[in-house]
């Protein structure tokens, strides 16, 4: 079986990536970022640092204003490597007009799967992710953790070699976080390079192999938990945090 | 913590290996189209059912009602003539109407993210928008043909000019509809347009009567709306016969529609208001 462990190429590499909006807003300054094949991998700073736009960067969400990005080797403006990527944005915004299995088959249909694998496939991700009794109702009457399951089932229903998760849990309660966390180690487990913002630090802590901190669209830091501990001659990560931050 | 809840996520087939080939967007614009057309289906009495009813009101009441005190149009009968502007007029207020809307609610609730990030073309992403205001046009016009068909008997005089016509009007105010979509910041700013600029423009659009019969400058000013040629083009397609030439009408049209759907086009290759 392949896995992406084995994979030589990086599954994320950002080089000089530079994002100023139209309205003049600097929010990612020369940023570069490696995330190996197979990484848990942790974007880790305060509201407004910049984890979004760097997101939105590599899904072809924004404008880039410098830069480059590579999925497993390919530049993100090809087909190939956006059909790699999964993402599961910070704010739920799923299609008002499908019903939960049409919401993961067209996703899958989007993504180039065809009708059959993409039905076989929408069916599995129902069941793991405790949607059956929801199949045909439409995204608006869900509650709001079921949004957030369909949000994760649409992000892995194309089957991609690199799961971006924006801020899953922001603003979830403590028994759906614990479950979003125990889909997304399963999903590690099989091999899939995550990464995953966040400004929650045990978060972080809890989860990430590797953890780069971001403030103000400049990278302070990227080492393992253990690596930024010892760096900062720190006792936990919201101690690193803390000294990081104050650094800048 | 009901970690029960939490099942086994299904077992990959190969790891994480890429599990198609090449990817070439061709399947991802044909789900897009699918979505647009079943969400023209999903609402269909507000889509078409509404808009086939208010054109056969205006075919009842002018061209039934009133059409046996109103002398004929040339040699054509009243309620004959009034048909094909009033199908020209429903289709491409639908068309316009569906495009501006579908895509701006995907803009403010930013679930189009999810097709910027798929792999698809640009083109193919203004393909499969724009089939959805062109499929529910050709639901309204086929079912408004048809009634017109039982009520008034209009005759096909130029099938081939009523189609070629049918495919430019559409594609233009589909085409149209996306770049308002696009740039529209509230929903006001799409029904503006709709409200303030096509239907007054559809209505003195030779519809109801022959520019020929308005005074100067009235006569003249029509040929500077461009729906006044679309309404000639179809009636041309119907009834055989129109006020201008049926190749200026066609000219016109097509002059228009390739413009306003390059700007559609364009919008999706540079991002331009799509992506911040
Ligand atoms: N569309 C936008 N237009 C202008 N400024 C923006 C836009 N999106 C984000 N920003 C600004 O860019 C900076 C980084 O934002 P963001 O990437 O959302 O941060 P984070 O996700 O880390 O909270 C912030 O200052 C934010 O206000
Ligand atoms: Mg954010």
């Amino acid at each position: 079986m392949y896995r992406d462990t084995e994979s030589s190429q990086p599954a994320l590499a950002l080089r000089g990536l530079t994002k100023r909006y139209d309205d003049g807003t600097l929010a990612v300054e020369n940023f570069d970022l490696e995330v190996p094949a197979g990484a848990f991998f942790g974007l880790l700073g305060p509201n407004g640092a910049g984890k979004t736009t760097v997101i939105s960067a590599v899904c072809n969400l924004i404008r880039v204003t410098a830069g480059e990005v590579l999925v497993f080797g390919e530049p993100i403006t090809s087909l190939q490597a956006r059909s790699w990527i999964g993402l599961a944005e910070q704010d739920i915004n799923l299609d008002r007009f499908l019903s939960v299995r049409e919401t993961l088959i067209y996703h899958g249909g989007y993504f180039g799967m065809g009708r059959e694998e993409a039905e076989q496939r929408a069916e599995q991700m129902i069941d793991a992710f405790n949607l059956r009794s929801k199949r045909d109702v439409v995204a608006p009457k869900l509650s709001g953790g079921q949004r957030r399951r369909l949000l994760l089932a649409r992000a892995l229903m194309h089957r991609p070699r690199l799961v971006i998760l924006d801020e899953p849990t922001a603003g979830v309660d403590y028994e759906l976080r614990q479950e979003l966390w125990l889909y997304i180690r399963q999903l590690h487990a099989e091999g899939t390079t995550i990464l995953l913002t966040t400004h929650y630090l045990e978060e972080a802590e809890e989860l990430c192999e590797e953890i780069a901190l971001i403030r103000d669209g400049k990278l302070l830091a990227r080492d393992s938990a253990d690596g930024l501990r010892e760096h900062y001659g720190a006792t936990n990560l919201a101690d690193v945090y803390v000294k990081a931050m104050a650094e800048v | 913590m009901k970690i029960d809840r939490v099942r086994c996520l299904p077992e990959r087939r190969s790891g994480c290996a890429p599990p198609r080939g090449q990817i070439t967007g061709a399947q991802g614009m044909r789900w897009l189209a699918q979505r647009e057309t079943l969400r023209v289906s999903k609402l269909w009495t507000q889509t078409v059912l509404a808009p086939v009813i208010s054109a056969l009101l205006f075919i009842l009441v002018f061209g039934l009602s009133l059409g046996d005190r109103v002398r004929n149009v040339g040699t054509v009968e009243y309620d004959q003539f009034i048909v094909p502007g009033l199908i020209a007029m429903a289709m491409v207020q639908a068309a316009f109407a569906n495009n501006a809307s579908t895509i701006f609610q995907a803009r403010s609730e930013r679930y189009i993210n999810d097709i910027l990030s798929s792999p698809m073309h640009p083109w193919q992403m203004t393909i499969g928008f724009v089939v959805g205001g062109v499929f529910r046009g050709l639901l309204i016009g086929g079912s408004l043909l048809a009634a017109a068909l039982l009520l008034t008997g209009v005759p096909f005089e130029n099938p081939a000019a009523l189609a070629l016509t049918t495919v430019l009007c559409l594609v233009l105010f589909a085409a149209f509809g996306t770049v308002v979509g696009i740039y529209a910041e509230s929903w006001d700013n799409t029904t503006f347009i709709g409200n303030i600029v096509i239907l007054p423009l559809a209505f003195v659009g030779g519809t109801f009567y022959s520019v020929a019969l308005l005074p100067s400058p009235w006569e003249e000013l029509s040929h500077f709306n461009p729906i006044f040629y679309m309404v000639q083009a179809m009636r041309f397609g119907l009834l055989g016969e129109s006020d201008v030439s049926i190749w200026l009408s066609l000219g016109v049209t097509a002059a228009l529609a390739i413009p306003a759907y390059l700007w559609a086009q364009w919008l999706f290759s540079s991002g331009h208001k799509l992506k911040a």
